[in-house]
């Protein structure tokens, strides 16, 4: 919400404004003529850009989003914050603390109208905090496209097989600073494979290091190690067949949020990707980055 | 009568003031000016009033007697819709007022009338996400110019009369998490800062600029493994690696990511030529990936400020498991001990602990409790480090194998510290250090359903919350000699601003209702408020002009408080934000 420390008469009119944040109503978006799209920023392949295109799963997603319900598709770039609550607030519900305009103080804060790449968990959904708040009242997560999964890369000419993570106990492997492969790596079974974790700000740079030799393996997201692999083209890194024991989530689903007064924005855009899940469309959106596609849950379940 | 003498005298401190009020009006700040600034008692050209940050002023015009009378003059907004946590000091030199308030913005105001003369508000990139907040905690000043950091982690210095930029240096990448928010300090020349940075594997470093210039001079890494330089005839020179080597206090390529920021600046002590900087928490955040001390996380550096090497190390929270952080200032006092003269500089930890080290060594003197719960370390052994009760350590999220939630640990006191970064003063009447801390606690857990950047994380789950119904706040004065609280103003809110201490045998802070309060250094006994209309997170001065006494702080309410949810946020919800700048003197 904009803040208004404003006399009584502006009040009002601040008001006024202060109901439509940015993120819109289903009517103002349709009238506009634009939806916006929130992407994580250079992450790919996901979300990142190429020649000034928006391009990557989430983005071609949005794409046909917008382009089923006739509007133009512009990105919303999101750096992330620390967690997920961070981002919701940012770019979903209220909008980021550096968003002001002082030469349009009533401006509106710039937000997405949906955002990609939001787990669908309903434990995390309905979290509630201690005072017995929801955590995420703010927000509606709905629409689960993808099912997303940990995934380890090897250099077969440094590691003959990767059948279980204990060869970490003798090979350097790539992980992304502050990420769950990172504790993982760090902490599992003791901390017998800490001293092999290198640290790497993100698997892009990991990779290029076990590209350059420096390190035998690299884990990240399924879709994150595909795409390397995709791009490297070199027949020389495999995939691990190891699973990943102690790992708290082995799996989860990837979905989308609006803020929760735009239901009716969230069920015109639900019934598109559902109809992409369903034709098949959302699976050739994967192939075509080199990804392994895995319907999620709610559409495994009815199978 | 002062038991705590620093060698300098009236004769001195009449002199200074003398030249100041003669032909120096336009002369710019020099080094001088700067050690001197504490006796000199016509401006305020240092953060905490002297290099040695003790925030005490000689000025005896306001007193316990008096400061009843004391009337506001004026107040100065800083206007805008930026309105979020004014944590700076102001700086006062010939007349006019340099001020900075939230998103990096500096402020020139005429001290007499409270009409601005300029206004600098940096241009921040799109997109920006800085780690800690939109706060700025002041300037420094030199020569003719103005010096402050940004959030996107420059250095700017400012002209001090048109508020033009003379130079900007790049500290650190915003991209890669690098911020600045604490004053820069100038000691022989050269700035001196550190760096602020979240938990994006930035390491902590401190730096210093030549101040005319802003050429780099020398930069210092805060962990242990990292090459420091120096620059030579222009020329980067390796200078020693922090620590020695790599991997020593670390374990696997942790120290290559190892955190210990720098994000609140430093204090300086002339008569040791040391500066002195604390560091912040080790990353990751949680302390069983990186068994060890994690060196120099957690610690005050004394760092030569020639060469940029560390003299000695001072670590008060090896492998900090609680956020505690170890960036509080360390203040240089001395003190006698039999006929002794013991050059002593004293720290109030985030993690509840009072230390009292030696200066010239870094050698551990004393430590106690400055809150009234501790459930983190049964104490202190005898060269300082804390008694660790293992269980009350948040536990390994490695360990909750079945992905619930973890059993919650009761830490105490919370991570936003017994104290947080607000600066304690110290008065060289009374030689008790009056420290604004804060009671309560924080109950920390795995919480295995969290998310980050599209990906299943293992996030830390916390709740703070007070220890009593009806405060958390405590202003106490503490005796560095004996350990004992000699006597404490409890505040509903949590106290988050700077402390100021004068020989008028008073005590001025603020606190987040929004009132200036000035205590009896002596008994705590309140002498006076104002309330200033938002909370007060800044810090206090005092300056003379035109034989009168004056006393400024900004008052704008944030800062990290109204950030955190639960209990706490109850308290301060309805406070309103605000920014402006107040100025008080007694009616003639």
């Amino acid at each position: 919400m904009l803040r208004c420390n404003l006399t009584a008469f502006l009040l009002v009119t601040c008001l006024a404004f202060a109901g439509q944040v940015q993120a819109r109503y289903y009517d103002d978006v349709i009238s506009s003529g634009y939806i916006s799209i929130g992407l994580y920023r250079n992450f790919p392949p996901y979300s990142f850009e190429q020649n000034g295109q928006a391009v990557g799963v989430d983005a071609e997603i949005g794409k046909r989003i917008a382009k089923a319900m006739d509007l133009e598709f512009r990105p919303h770039w999101i750096t992330p914050d620390e967690n997920l609550e961070d981002d919701l607030r940012n770019n979903v519900w209220k909008g980021h603390y550096l968003d002001k305009d002082d030469s349009q103080p009533l401006a509106m804060k710039k937000l997405a109208d949906v955002m990609m790449r939001v787990p669908y968990d309903r434990e995390f959904a309905f979290r509630q905090e201690s005072t017995g708040e929801m955590v995420n009242e703010h927000v509606v997560m709905f629409g689960p496209y993808q099912r997303e999964s940990w995934r380890i890369a090897f250099d077969s000419r440094k590691i003959e097989e990767v059948s279980t993570v204990a060869v970490f106990q003798y090979h350097p492997i790539g992980v992304e600073i502050d990420s769950l492969p990172a504790f993982y790596m760090v902490s599992a079974f003791g901390g017998r494979m800490r001293d092999n974790a290198h640290h790497f700000t993100n698997v892009d740079e990991a990779f290029r290091h076990m590209q350059k030799g420096k390190v035998d393996a690299v884990m990240g997201m399924r879709a994150e190690i595909d795409w390397q692999l995709f791009q490297a083209k070199d027949p020389s890194f495999h995939i691990g067949e190891n699973g990943f024991p102690m790992m708290g989530k082995q799996k989860w689903d990837l979905g989308m949020a609006i803020k929760s007064t735009y239901r009716q924005l969230g069920y015109a855009v639900e019934e598109v990707v559902d109809r992409m899940i369903r034709t098949g469309e959302m699976e050739k959106i994967y192939q075509q980055y080199g990804l392994t596609y895995e319907l999620p849950g709610l559409y495994q379940d009815v199978k | 009568m002062s038991k705590f003498a620093t060698g300098k005298g009236f004769a001195v401190t009449a002199l200074v003031a003398a030249m100041s009020l003669s032909g120096m009006a336009n002369a710019g700040v020099t080094d001088k000016d700067i050690l001197n600034d504490q006796m000199t008692t016509g401006d305020v050209v240092s953060n905490g009033l002297g290099p040695r940050g003790q925030r005490y002023s000689p000025l005896t015009a306001v007193n316990t007697d008096t400061v009843q009378d004391l009337k506001a003059v004026w107040s100065f907004s800083f206007g805008g819709e930026k309105q979020r946590g004014q944590e700076s000091q102001p700086m006062v030199k010939d007349g006019v007022m340099y001020v900075t308030g939230s998103y990096s913005r500096v402020f020139a105001v005429d001290v007499k009338t409270g009409d601005e003369l300029w206004q600098y508000d940096a241009r921040l990139p799109d997109g920006i996400m800085p780690c800690c907040d939109v706060i700025n905690r002041g300037v420094a000043l030199y020569g003719d110019l103005v010096i402050f950091g940004t959030l996107d982690a420059k250095l700017v210095a400012l002209d001090k009369t048109t508020g033009k930029v003379k130079w900007k240096k790049k500290v650190g990448d915003y991209k890669a998490g690098y911020s600045l928010t604490a004053a820069p300090i100038v000691v022989k020349g050269k700035v001196i800062t550190g760096v602020s940075g979240g938990e994006f594997g930035i390491v902590g470093k401190v730096e210093a600029y030549d101040a005319k210039t802003g050429k780099i001079a020398w930069t210092r890494p805060t962990v242990e493994g990292h090459m420091g330089y120096i620059w030579k005839d222009g020329k980067k020179v390796e200078n020693g690696i922090s620590g020695g080597k790599a991997g020593q206090t670390w374990p696997g390529d942790l120290w290559k990511t190892g955190g210990a920021a720098t994000w609140l600046g430093g204090t300086y002590d002339p008569e040791v030529d040391l500066l002195f900087f604390g560091t912040g928490n080790p990353a990751p955040w949680n302390s069983h990936l990186r068994p060890g001390d994690n060196l120099f996380s957690s610690s005050r550096l004394a760092i030569d400020p020639d060469t940029g090497k560390i003299a000695w190390h001072f670590q008060t929270t090896p492998n900090d498991g609680w956020d505690f952080d170890g960036v509080n200032e360390l203040i240089s006092f001395d003190y006698k001990d039999g006929g002794k003269t013991v050059k002593a500089a004293a720290t109030a930890d985030r993690n509840g602990f009072m230390y009292v080290l030696n200066r010239e060594n870094g050698d551990f003197i004393r430590g106690f409790p400055f809150v009234d719960e501790i459930s983190w370390a049964k104490g202190l052994d005898k060269k300082g480090r804390p008694i660790y009760v293992d269980e009350n350590r948040p536990g390994n999220p490695a360990d909750s194998k079945d992905g619930k939630k973890g059993k919650a640990i009761r830490a105490v006191p919370s991570f936003l510290g017994g104290k947080n970064w607000m600066p304690m003063a110290f008065s060289q009447d009374t030689g008790l250090f009056y420290v604004p801390s804060n009671e309560w606690a924080m109950d920390i857990w795995n919480e295995p359903v969290s998310y980050k950047k599209g990906a299943a994380y293992l996030g830390a789950g916390f709740t703070i919350s007070s220890l009593n119904d009806d405060y958390i706040g405590v202003l106490r004065a503490m005796d560095p000699k004996t350990g004992k609280e000699v006597w404490r103003y409890k505040n509903y809110a949590p106290l988050w601003g700077g402390v100021l201490a004068t020989a008028g045998n008073l005590v001025f802070m603020g606190n987040p209702e929004g009132y200036l309060m000035a205590f009896d250094a002596k008994n705590g006994e309140m002498k006076y408020k104002f309330n200033t209309g938002s909370g007060i997170v800044g810090s206090p001065i005092t300056w003379e002009m035109d034989g009168e006494q004056y006393v400024s702080v900004v008052s704008g309410w944030g800062g990290a408080v109204p950030l955190w949810g639960g209990e706490v946020a109850k308290r301060v919800k309805h406070l309103n934000q605000g920014g402006s700048v107040w100025t008080f003197k007694l009616p003639k």
